[in-house]
This record gives structure tokens, C-alpha cells and sequence, in this order.
């Protein structure tokens, strides 16, 4: 159907699954460095981004492969991100196999809980026709608040549990719950006020991080993180109220050692706090955040990208375009429908596991219906039939409501209208591009793409 | 802890509210086969406008009349500039659609009159009635509720059974190509169809807002018990709607007597889930589903 799929088939087996690794890698090693040169609020907004595109791989194949809409991928990175909060707090070994406790570990858990979950809503959702599903995924949306706020001792109710991120050195020094702890939640109750604003609910639950920069005016002299950490007093004692103005928080930001001189940030580091990490002083936290969830994005992407376009890939299109065709040939059109829900499924629970590492909390207000829609928006925008697309989608989610606050900001909007902005763009912008171009930013420039070549190339070779 | 009877009556406001809003979601699918996952927002959008109204004006009727009118037009508007446009497109196209303009309904809202709750006035007076010289926690204003859901589903029977408009836009639901045959305008049918559901949506928020308060965001969970109910009734009967919204409201009702208001959504999405497994098309659904 589509002629890039046969493409691929051509080659050598092998040669194609060793392309995509080197990709992956390309890609990782670049992104790795980028997060090195820029500044902290930079490699927060990378974070930000590498995290949603780990998700939207997941929605590209779930809403515009298989062809299933779901609301459900911000409830299922609850689930990653409350499974890595939960494994990161209570082992101290891996269950079964008895081997030391270490981030990976909960990442691993987290992403089996995602395949669980999604093999159960896949099971009922094969079933279903279009709007049934997003009807039933909306519910899991809604009502997930509602289910981790069922077990307030365990899931920590609305305040959640409170994340430390592990540090390479040392990995976890305490683990609080938040109950305990006297958590400022004025943000968390503005966030569940205003659930409406996707994106900017994020950068509300980093405003502590990023006041704990500016009180710290002495951390120039690259103070150590860990010390930074430990400043729970400074964190919780920081205003969240008054959220301080992204300029200000820039600004303090760019006082920090921005030249960390990090010669190896591998996913090994990533990995494996126990591995001595010497120069761990001169990381910002925001840094650390950063490679971690560039280093999921990359291998989530290698991934993706092997799946959707393989074998699997064509599949997921044939039962999406026409189920009894695809039964005809051997394929289970609901075996294809519950594959692609767990594999989104397991991508939405590594995005949340790192979700919640960003946060360094995991509450039900983050994993919201906002956060749901976020995703479907980013995805419809970026392109739905596109992994590029979900990248772009990622950065649309994370850069537009910046790019809309400096603009409201130079123009002189009240508040109520600038913070809103971003979300009425997104709707309209949703909208439109379901009504012009439905393949998205993505489909509109391999559109573009293609007619070029037509025109330029002789139509033997096209 | 009160009575299974006391906790049997509360849940009957609940219950014609979730009536109500199923009822748009069924006549915008009998009209145009979409489920409006937007009609919330529409439905919130409108009782924004009517408590507007109501501060203006001081009186509950003509904040209920102006939302009703606007609910009518922001049903048109969103048919016409989104959901026409969008029907040749595919299936998941026109879901996403709807969710973008739900999107856009809620920041939109927020942006005009902030996020923050506010207190909706009711035209009865919102407190226990006694009978039998015994307090009961069913007030005048569910009866008042009650009642006005009772007129409207009436009234909806009768528009879509007796009259001529009726048979015109059930044959346009039922059998497009026919009906434009044998001289229906289709079109303005469909389109009708999404204005009706509009001043039904626009209803039952204006009466859900004096009980749930009123902020862009408060009506989501009843998009959930509206679509559980529709759903359940099967998407296509208007009877099966207002049967199941209100059982649907009696139910959450009596879970939230007996053990906790939080577990309403989880038992909303565990009765779906229940019915969708069974019944992947609803449970009076006229169509079989092509199955393979």
C-alpha cells in the first residue's frame, strides 16, 4: 500500500534492525551532548519532551496504526510511574532473582506492569468499535484519580508519593512519603483546579527545583547536588503560591555551571547507580532527569521504530484498514489490537516511570485526563502515522505553551488568558488538522516531500 | 449511615441528570453516528452563559432560556464548522475532533471566566423535604429535577414520533441515501439533530451546575456516567438512555451511601467495562456488530 514498507523488505535481514540501532544511537549520543552544553531549564524542557515522545510512540502505534483511540495512555503512565515509585521505595533486592536493588529494576517493573495493564484493557478493547474504546479508555482516564485515591496508604492519596531521584552516587539516600512529609500542595490544588491546562502543570510541580536554584545563590561554586537534595526545607519552604516568573527562574538557572564537563553519561550510568560516579557534583538534577529520559526515548524509539516497521507494523495497519481481509489471511484482527495496546501500553508506563522521576513525585493530578489528552493532541498534530511525528508531536506539547507565554507576555495578556492560550491552540489546532490534513505536521511534509520528488525525479524511478 | 430508601432518593437527581446528558449523547449518534465526547463541554460552555444571564438578570428562567438558545447554537456551530466537514474522514478522525473540541470549549471557558468552581443558583430551594414528618434527603429541587427530565424526554418522544420533523430526521438516521431520495433534506436533518442535542445538553448542565458547582472541568466525570448510561442503553434509544442514566444514578448513588463518594467513577467504569465485554454494541443495540 504504502511503498516504504516494501522498501525495507528488500534488503538484507538483519541489515535493517542494525540500521535502526545505529540511528537510535546517533540520536541518543547527540541528544546526550545537547543535554550537556545547554543550560538546567533546557534540559528540564528535554526532559520534558523525550518523555512524552517515549508515550507518543506508544499513541502513533496504538491511535494511528492500529487505528484504536485511546484516552487511556496518561492513566497507564500512572502506572509506570507509581510501580517505579513503589519498587524505588520499598527494595532493597529484586524479588525472586535476589540481586541488589537498582533503578533499572524499577523501570523493568515498570514497564511489565504497562504490559499487564494493557493486556487487560487490550482483552476488552479488541472487542470494541471507535467509539466504544475511547469511551471506556476515557472512563480509565477519569477514574484513575479515583482508583489511586482507593489506597491512600499505599499510592499516598492526592499528595502521592514523593520520589527521590536516584542519584548516581549513592542511588536513593531516603525515601520519604510525602503523607509525612508536609508537601506544599497549593500547586498540587491549583494543578487540580485548572486540570484543563495540559502542559503547564508539569512546570508548576518543577517550580520548586527551579526556586531551590535561586535560593541558592552559593551554588555557582558547583555545589554538590547531593547538598542540593538535601535542602527538603528549601524545596517545600520555596513558594510554590507565588510560582516565580520563568524569566526569573531562567535567570537563576543560568547562574549555575552550565560547562559540566561530563566526559561519559551513558546509559550505563543511567542504569546503574551503584557504578562510581566521580564527577557527579558538577550534574544538575534537571541533567541527570534529562539523560535518563533521553536514554528511555532513544531505546523505546529503536524499538518503535523496529516494530511499526516490520512485520508487526503491517499487520497493525492491515486489521486497522480491514479486520476481515486480514482475518482472510491468517492474521487474528484482535490478536493485532491487543498487541499494539501493549506495546503503547509498556511505552506509557516507561514514559511515566520517568514521568514521575521529573516530577520526583507521582500523584494522581499529574496522570490526570490532561495529561491524556496531551498525548492524543501531540500525536494528532506531529502526525499519527508517524514515530518523526510523535517527536514532533513531543515538542509541540512542550515548547508551544513557552513560545505562547513569552508571546502573551510581550503582548501584555491578563494572566487567565495566557495560561489558557496554549490549550485553546491545541484544540483548535486539533481541529484543524483532523479537517486538513489528517496524517498531521508529518503527513503534511512527506506529502510535500513526495510531490518534490515526482517533479524532480523521472517517474521510472519513483 | 442512612437508609438504603434515603440513599435510593438522592440518587434520583443524579440519575435524571445523567438521563439527560445521555439523551444528547443518543440523539447526536441516532443523527450522525458520532459519540460527541464534546457535549460536556458544550453543555458547561452553555451554563457559563446562563449563569451570566442568571447574575444579570436575577432570574434562574432566563438564565436557563438563554442557555438552552445558546446550546442550540453552539450544537449548530459545532456541527457545521467541525463535525460535517470531518464525517468523510476516518473513523478515528471524527473521536479526536470531538475531544478537540472539548479542548478548546474548556480553556476557552477558563479563559472567560477563570478555573475557579462557582456556585450555580437553583430555582428551588436545595434542602431536604419532609415527609411524613421526617427529613429525607431527597430536596425540592431533584423533584424539581426529576420533573423537568420527565417533560423534556416527553416532549423529545413526542417531536421525534408524531411529527413530521421527527419521522423526517429518524429516516435520515436510519437510512441517509433513502431519505434524501424520497426528498428529506438530510443535511438540515442531521444538523437539527445536533441542535436538539445541544438544548438537551445545555439542560442538564444548567441543572447539574447547582449540583456539582461549575468550573471547565467539573462536568468530565458526568461525560463518564452520560456515556456508561448511553452506552449501556445502547447508544441508540432514547428510552434505554433515560432507563440507564437514571439506574446509572441510583447506583452511584447508593455507592457513594455505602461506602465512598470516590469509588462512583471506578464502579461508572467497572458497570462499562462489564456491559462492553458482554455487549461490545450496547445492550439494546439494534445493529449486530460486525464481528470476525
Amino acid at each position: 500500500m504504502r511503498d516504504r514498507w516494501t522498501d525495507f523488505t528488500l534488503r538484507a535481514p538483519g541489515s535493517r534492525f542494525a540500521g535502526h540501532a545505529l540511528l537510535a544511537f546517533v540520536i541518543w549520543i547527540l541528544l546526550a551532548r545537547l543535554n550537556m552544553i545547554i543550560d538546567a531549564q533546557m534540559s528540564y524542557y528535554l526532559a520534558l519532551a523525550a518523555m512524552y515522545a517515549t508515550a507518543m510512540f506508544g499513541m502513533t502505534i496504538l491511535v494511528g496504526l492500529s487505528g484504536q483511540v485511546s484516552l487511556g495512555n496518561g492513566a497507564l503512565m500512572a502506572v509506570g510511574g507509581y510501580v517505579f515509585a513503589l519498587t524505588s521505595m520499598h527494595w532493597k533486592t529484586v524479588p525472586i532473582l535476589g540481586l541488589p536493588w537498582n533503578a533499572v529494576w524499577s523501570m523493568v517493573f515498570a514497564g511489565l506492569g504497562g504490559i499487564i495493564i494493557g493486556l487487560i484493557i487490550g482483552a476488552l478493547g479488541a472487542r470494541l468499535r471507535g467509539p466504544y474504546l475511547a469511551g471506556l479508555t476515557l472512563g480509565v482516564a477519569v477514574g484513575i484519580p479515583s482508583i489511586i485515591n482507593r489506597y491512600p496508604s499505599l499510592l499516598g492519596g492526592e499528595q502521592g508519593l514523593k520520589l527521590i531521584v536516584p542519584y548516581p552516587e549513592g542511588g536513593y539516600p531516603e525515601q520519604v512519603l510525602s503523607e509525612d512529609a508536609q508537601f506544599d500542595d497549593s500547586a498540587l490544588d491549583e494543578f487540580l483546579v485548572d486540570e484543563s491546562a495540559v502542559v503547564q502543570a508539569p512546570l508548576e510541580e518543577a517550580a520548586p527545583a527551579e526556586g531551590d536554584l535561586l535560593t541558592l545563590e552559593d551554588a555557582q561554586q558547583g555545589v554538590a547536588q547531593e547538598d542540593l537534595l538535601t535542602l527538603e526545607d528549601a524545596q517545600q519552604g520555596v513558594a510554590q503560591e507565588d510560582l516565580l516568573t520563568l524569566e526569573d527562574a531562567q535567570q537563576g538557572v543560568q547562574d549555575m555551571p552550565t560547562d559540566a564537563p561530563i566526559s561519559e553519561a551513558t546509559p550505563e550510568l543511567a542504569t546503574d547507580p551503584s557504578d562510581a560516579f566521580t564527577t557527579a557534583s558538577d550534574f544538575v538534577l534537571q541533567q541527570w532527569q534529562a539523560s535518563v529520559a533521553i536514554a528511555v526515548a532513544c531505546i523505546v524509539g529503536f524499538l518503535a521504530l523496529n516494530l511499526v516497521r516490520g512485520r508487526q507494523g503491517r499487520v497493525w495497519q492491515a486489521v486497522r484498514d480491514d479486520p476481515v481481509a486480514a482475518a482472510v489471511i491468517g492474521i487474528s484482527p484482535s490478536g493485532g489490537k491487543i498487541s499494539a495496546f501493549v506495546v503503547s501500553s509498556m511505552f506509557a508506563a516507561l514514559s511515566g516511570a520517568v514521568f514521575a522521576q521529573i516530577l520526583t513525585l507521582a500523584a494522581p493530578s499529574a496522570f490526570g485526563l490532561g495529561l491524556s489528552l496531551s498525548l492524543l493532541v501531540g500525536v494528532v498534530l506531529g502526525g499519527r502515522l508517524s514515530l518523526i511525528g510523535a517527536v514532533i508531536g513531543a515538542l509541540l506539547i512542550v515548547w508551544l505553551p513557552e513560545w505562547v507565554d513569552s508571546l502573551s507576555a510581550e503582548l501584555g495578556m491578563p494572566r487567565q488568558v495566557a495560561d489558557n492560550a496554549p490549550n485553546l491552540l491545541y484544540g483548535l489546532l486539533v481541529v484543524a488538522v483532523v479537517l486538513v490534513a489528517p496524517r498531521g505536521i508529518m503527513g503534511g511534509v512527506s506529502g510535500l516531500m513526495s510531490k518534490m520528488r515526482r517533479s524532480s525525479a523521472p517517474p521510472s524511478s519513483g | 449511615m442512612g437508609s438504603f430508601l434515603d440513599y435510593f432518593l438522592g440518587g434520583i437527581a443524579n440519575g435524571a441528570v445523567i438521563a439527560l446528558m445521555a439523551l444528547a449523547l443518543v440523539l447526536v449518534w441516532r443523527s450522525t453516528r458520532v459519540v460527541n465526547f464534546a457535549q460536556v463541554g458544550q453543555a458547561m460552555f452553555t451554563s457559563f452563559i446562563a449563569l451570566t444571564a442568571v447574575n444579570i438578570t436575577g432570574s434562574w428562567l432566563i438564565g436557563l432560556i438563554v442557555g438552552i438558545i445558546a446550546g442550540g447554537i453552539l450544537g449548530f456551530i459545532v456541527h457545521v464548522l467541525v463535525m460535517r466537514p470531518v464525517r468523510r474522514a476516518d473513523a478515528s478522525g471524527a473521536i479526536i475532533a470531538t475531544f478537540g473540541v472539548l479542548i478548546a470549549l474548556q480553556s476557552l471557558a477558563a479563559m472567560i471566566w477563570t478555573a475557579e468552581p462557582r456556585a450555580y443558583p437553583t430555582p428551588i430551594e436545595y434542602a431536604g423535604l419532609t415527609i411524613f414528618g421526617r427529613v429525607v434527603p431527597l430536596t425540592g429541587y431533584d423533584v424539581f429535577v426529576f420533573i423537568v427530565m420527565i417533560v423534556l424526554v416527553l416532549f423529545l418522544t413526542i417531536l421525534l414520533t408524531k411529527t413530521k420533523l421527527g419521522l423526517s430526521m429518524r429516516a435520515s438516521a436510519f437510512n441517509p441515501e433513502v431519505a434524501r431520495l424520497s426528498g428529506v433534506r438530510v443535511s438540515r436533518m442531521l444538523a437539527i439533530g445536533w441542535i436538539i442535542a445541544g438544548m438537551v445538553g445545555a439542560v442538564a448542565g444548567v441543572l447539574i451546575a447547582p449540583i456539582s458547582s461549575l468550573s471547565p472541568n467539573t462536568f468530565d466525570i458526568f461525560l463518564v456516567f452520560a456515556f456508561t448510561a448511553a452506552v449501556i442503553g445502547g447508544l441508540d434509544s432514547l428510552v434505554g438512555a433515560v432507563a440507564f442514566g437514571i439506574g446509572t444514578g441510583l447506583i452511584l448513588s447508593l455507592v457513594t451511601g455505602y461506602s465512598d463518594a470516590s469509588n462512583a467513577p471506578i464502579v461508572a467504569l467497572i458497570l462499562l467495562a462489564l456491559n462492553l465485554w458482554f455487549k461490545p454494541d450496547g445492550a439494546f443495540s439494534h445493529h449486530k456488530a460486525r464481528s470476525v
